[in-house]
């Protein structure tokens, strides 16, 4: 896998080659970070203590780990459920496949419209519930009132929408199980569950520390679903950047905000990849 | 706005281009020009407030120079402001254009439960027994003789929710937006709100207008922005009735939206300019612009003239609010940037009060320093 | 596993992604008063759609368009010699730049985009598609980094190796073999950077005011609020647009796509 450089060319030293992107990623990803560390901090009292002794941060913080602790498990499991059931081979499985990867390319908006479709009180499920004769009166699934409910409409577009970008590197990682191994349980009299807990988790790891680290950093930046099911009144982290930036016109606020969502961020990587050490198959 | 233009031009040969611009560009680009003498605008058309803000900066004409307006009498609202305006700078700034307020659709299936001591004739006309208290007893009739909560209230994100509350209740109950925040007077807002709530549909909270819950049958009595149920109103006038809104113990608060027309200073074609607010003034084409955007004539003349039987439903029902005796009409405070914060105050009592459950005199206790603090700031009179 | 319930899980999970899909859509061409009233609408209408391009969307689409292509040529020219140096070419600190890159992608767009704005409308970027199309950039840049070093792994050396024997110079072995070799692989990639500003939001609503695109623009409660403003298949209307080049996406790149994550999943 090496090519050797023609030494004349020192323009196409590998260096150089990868500079460019270092210095932009560090510009746009460092700069703001710094600044937004700045104005985090500006204010008396600053931004950041203003937000961390604000009452509304219990709200917040509560909201956000409920929808991501929900979230993640979930899609974790379903991922390597349907990842095994993929591995099934039945006509039409080509298909399948590609729809249940097609939320991919969805953006969170889009997907936060179409669970409103799914959920809203004129929308698919209650008219169905109700054409059926099941209910007599729409549930709800939006309002202050339906908190509960909003949460749950959230936690099911994250998942119909996201669900997917686990699969894909758990269903990677999959295939790449040395089929002998699976062969050898077989010949031990392994059930499913066994195969599963002896062979497949474990050589499943690196694939599963992989997923879980994307998924929580992406998990705490959703915002579009939350602002358009929940409106004003479901909070997470993300949502309080833009809500202090956009409508209160507050850019201390916001700032502080996203650092504390970086903060957060940084630690639970860490302890990602402390906890859950590599094992090289 | 382009079509009615397009009349102009053919009527005596004035070309208008009509620009739309965000109330802060309009206030850059006017500033930019005025200073230099190179202004490029010939007539400026915005809210009360923002026309108040350039004269108060000295960017405008006086038009008193330009004579009367024959034919045609502006409501006295409209002309408060102006004489204001004479007093605060000098100047006639503007001529009124149109006029907004937030107004009380009913579903006409609604009359069917009145509640003891009121009748249709005095929502209609909003007599003295048309209050706040009484719009309770309404719609918990309603509730207990239909099982639902029909009454609507915009108090989702994007919902001005807000406007019903300090321009609306609080100058109803203590006679100020935000003097007396904290006040016995205010509790016993509260207290209603909270009751009345017990009657909203839950769904509220997550309405930004309410003409498509009004239009779905969902909502039966519905508070909002005359913007944003005109399109109810206008595709099914037989179902509502525009009302004024309720008056509390010290009188019918409500909030008059006020857009006028101004001339630049040092504008070119001033002659011209005063023409098209000549046109932009007639009852004729008041009633068309009324047709077109949820705003209404500041002429009265006017409302006679509109031929949408919707947009005519709604004109009444804003007349008869403007023409209540005990009316109590008050602007939205200019507060620039601090305005953020000063609707936030009112949206954090509403959700802490009437949707969390808390107690009312300790949020009102601790949210009224922050707001007696932006009109500390700003070193304006609360208002 | 019993043939019977794999069908049936099968359907199971395609009836789960489709329906929203379908009825959303079918929703968006109904009108608003049939729709509100029964499960399959019978009367249908374009009227939202026309509604749209009257409000905008038209501009709107035009610039997410504008902005999703500057994101291409953007991430691709600083990019590509990234990724076929991370790649092909073995040199110190390899691994460490790799991961490093992957880390600039970890820290919350959120964070980023307040201070940009702020930076921006000092420089006067602000409310300007190149503006969006920057940061749209750096939030691709992993990615193509990434993609394109994979696929240029795959490209057999041999066919480079024959060209510098014919006397080709590096940068012509590059553009005149691995190039069109790759271009498959790397018309992927565009798409994925495409699709990626596409349907970036948060970024583009905090960076622009009224130059907004599609995204940000659904996003403000003009359009958006579940509230009353405007009847339900207004929105469905506004999903639907935003997934049309979802769907076309996702059928071109079936295949690299598996290859793709798993080769950047399992290191």
């Amino acid at each position: 896998m090496v090519l050797n450089v023609n030494p004349k060319s020192r323009l196409f030293s590998p260096h150089f080659l990868v500079l460019p992107t270092l210095i932009y990623l560090a510009f746009f990803t460092g700069y703001p970070i710094l600044y937004a560390i700045n104005l985090a901090l500006t204010g008396s009292p600053p931004a950041l203590l203003q937000v961390i002794t604000s009452p509304r941060l219990r709200e917040v913080l509560f909201y956000t780990i409920m929808i991501i602790a929900s979230v993640i498990p979930l899609q974790l499991i379903i991922a390597i459920f349907t990842s095994i059931f993929f591995l099934n081979r039945f006509k039409g499985r080509e298909v399948v496949l590609y729809l249940f990867i097609l939320p991919l390319a969805i953006s969170e908006v889009a997907a936060a419209l179409l669970w409103y479709t799914m959920l809203s009180s004129r929308g698919f499920l209650n008219k169905l519930l109700l054409e059926l004769g099941i209910i007599s009166k729409p549930i709800y699934f939006f309002g202050y009132e339906f908190r509960d409910r909003t949460l749950l409409a959230i936690v099911l577009t994250e998942i119909w929408r996201a669900t997917a970008i686990v699969f894909v590197i758990i269903y990677a990682g999959l295939q790449m199980i040395n089929k002998e191994y699976l062969e050898a349980a077989d010949v031990f009299g392994f059930n499913f569950w066994q195969k599963l807990r002896y062979v497949i988790l474990p050589l499943l790891k690196p694939s599963i520390q992989t997923a879980l680290i994307i998924r929580t950093l992406f998990a705490f930046q959703i915002v579009g679903p939350i602002f358009i099911l929940g409106g004003e009144y479901v909070r997470v982290m993300a949502t309080e950047v833009v809500y202090w930036y956009s409508m209160r016109m507050n850019t201390y606020m916001a700032s502080a905000w996203a650092i504390l969502i970086g903060f957060i961020v940084l630690i639970l990587g860490s302890l990602y990849i402390k906890l859950i050490k590599p094992v090289e198959a | 706005m382009r079509g009615l233009l397009a009349s102009l031009l053919h009527e005596k040969n004035i070309q208008v281009e009509f620009v739309p611009l965000s109330y802060t560009d309009m206030a850059a680009k006017l500033e930019a020009e005025v200073t230099a003498r190179a202004v490029t605008v010939s007539v400026v058309g915005g809210l009360a407030t923002e026309i108040d803000y350039f004269a108060s900066k000295g960017w405008l004409e006086d038009l008193a120079r330009f004579g009367t307006l024959p034919g045609r009498t502006f409501v006295d609202t409209a002309l408060r402001v102006v004489d204001e305006h004479k007093r605060l700078y000098g100047i006639t700034s503007f001529i009124p254009w149109m006029t907004a307020t937030f107004v009380i659709v009913v579903n006409n299936e609604a009359f069917k439960y009145l509640p003891e001591g009121l009748t249709r004739e005095d929502v209609v006309m909003g007599t003295e027994k048309w209050t706040w208290d009484a719009l309770v007893a309404w719609a918990k009739n309603i509730y207990e003789k239909t099982g639902e909560r029909r009454v609507g209230l915009p108090a989702g994100a994007g919902g001005l929710l807000h406007r019903l509350l300090h321009g609306y209740l609080y100058v109803s109950y203590t006679g100020y937006q935000s003097k007396y925040f904290n006040s016995p007077e205010a509790v016993q807002l509260w207290t209603m709100l909270r009751e009345l709530w017990k009657y909203c549909h839950p769904e509220s909270t997550t309405w930004s207008a309410m003409a498509e819950p009004l239009l779905r049958g969902d909502v039966w009595i519905a508070w909002d922005h005359t913007a944003r149920i005109i399109a109810a109103v206008k595709e099914r006038p037989e179902m509502f009735t525009v009302v004024p809104v309720p008056r509390g113990p010290v009188g019918r608060g409500y909030i008059i939206v006020l857009a006028g027309l101004a001339i630049p200073k040092g504008a070119p074609n001033q002659d011209v300019a005063w023409e098209l607010i000549e046109f932009l003034t007639r009852p004729e084409i008041q009633a068309r612009i009324a047709e077109n955007v949820g705003f209404f004539p500041v002429v009265k003349e006017a409302t006679p003239v509109i031929v949408d039987p919707g947009v005519k439903k709604v004109s009444e029902g804003v007349s008869r609010q403007l023409a209540t005796l005990d009316g109590k009409p008050v602007f939205i405070p200019m507060l620039g940037g601090r305005a953020g914060d000063f609707i936030a105050i009112y949206r954090e009592a509403f959700e802490r009060i009437v949707l969390k459950g808390e107690d009312i005199s300790t949020v009102l206790a601790e949210l009224e320093p922050k707001l007696k603090a932006i009109f500390a700031e700003l070193n304006v009179p609360e208002p | 596993m019993r043939k019977t319930w794999i069908y049936i899980i099968a359907i199971f999970i395609s009836l789960w992604i489709l329906t929203p899909i379908i009825y959303t859509t079918i929703a968006s061409f109904a009108d608003a008063r049939d729709y509100y009233e029964r499960l399959i609408p019978r009367k249908y209408t374009l009227r939202y759609y026309e509604e749209y391009w009257r409000l905008g969307v038209s501009s709107a689409l035009l610039r997410s368009i504008q902005v999703g292509l500057s994101t291409v040529a953007m991430s691709f020219l600083i990019g590509i010699p990234a990724g076929y140096a991370v790649g092909r070419l073995k040199f110190k600190g390899r691994d460490v730049i790799k991961v490093t890159i992957l880390l600039f992608r970890v820290l919350p767009i959120v964070i980023i985009a307040v201070p940009l704005a702020v930076l921006f409308i000092r420089i006067g970027l602000y409310d300007t598609l190149i503006g969006v199309a920057l940061i749209h950039t750096a939030i691709a840049l992993p990615f193509v980094v990434l993609i394109t070093s994979s696929i240029f792994i795959s490209i057999p050396r041999e066919l480079e190796e024959a060209g510098v024997v014919f006397g080709l110079s590096p940068l012509q072995v590059f553009v005149k073999i691995t190039l069109p070799l790759a271009t498959p692989g790397l018309a992927a990639a565009a798409m994925f950077a495409f699709l990626i500003s596409w349907n970036e939001v948060v970024a583009a609503t905090i960076l622009s005011y009224l130059n907004r695109t599609l995204p940000a623009m659904v996003l403000t409660p003009y359009v958006m609020g579940t509230g009353g403003e405007l009847p339900d298949p207004y929105k469905f209307a506004a999903a639907t647009i935003m997934i049309v080049p979802a769907l076309v996406f996702m059928a071109y790149i079936r295949k690299y796509l598996t290859a793709m994550w798993g080769a950047a999943g399992v290191k």
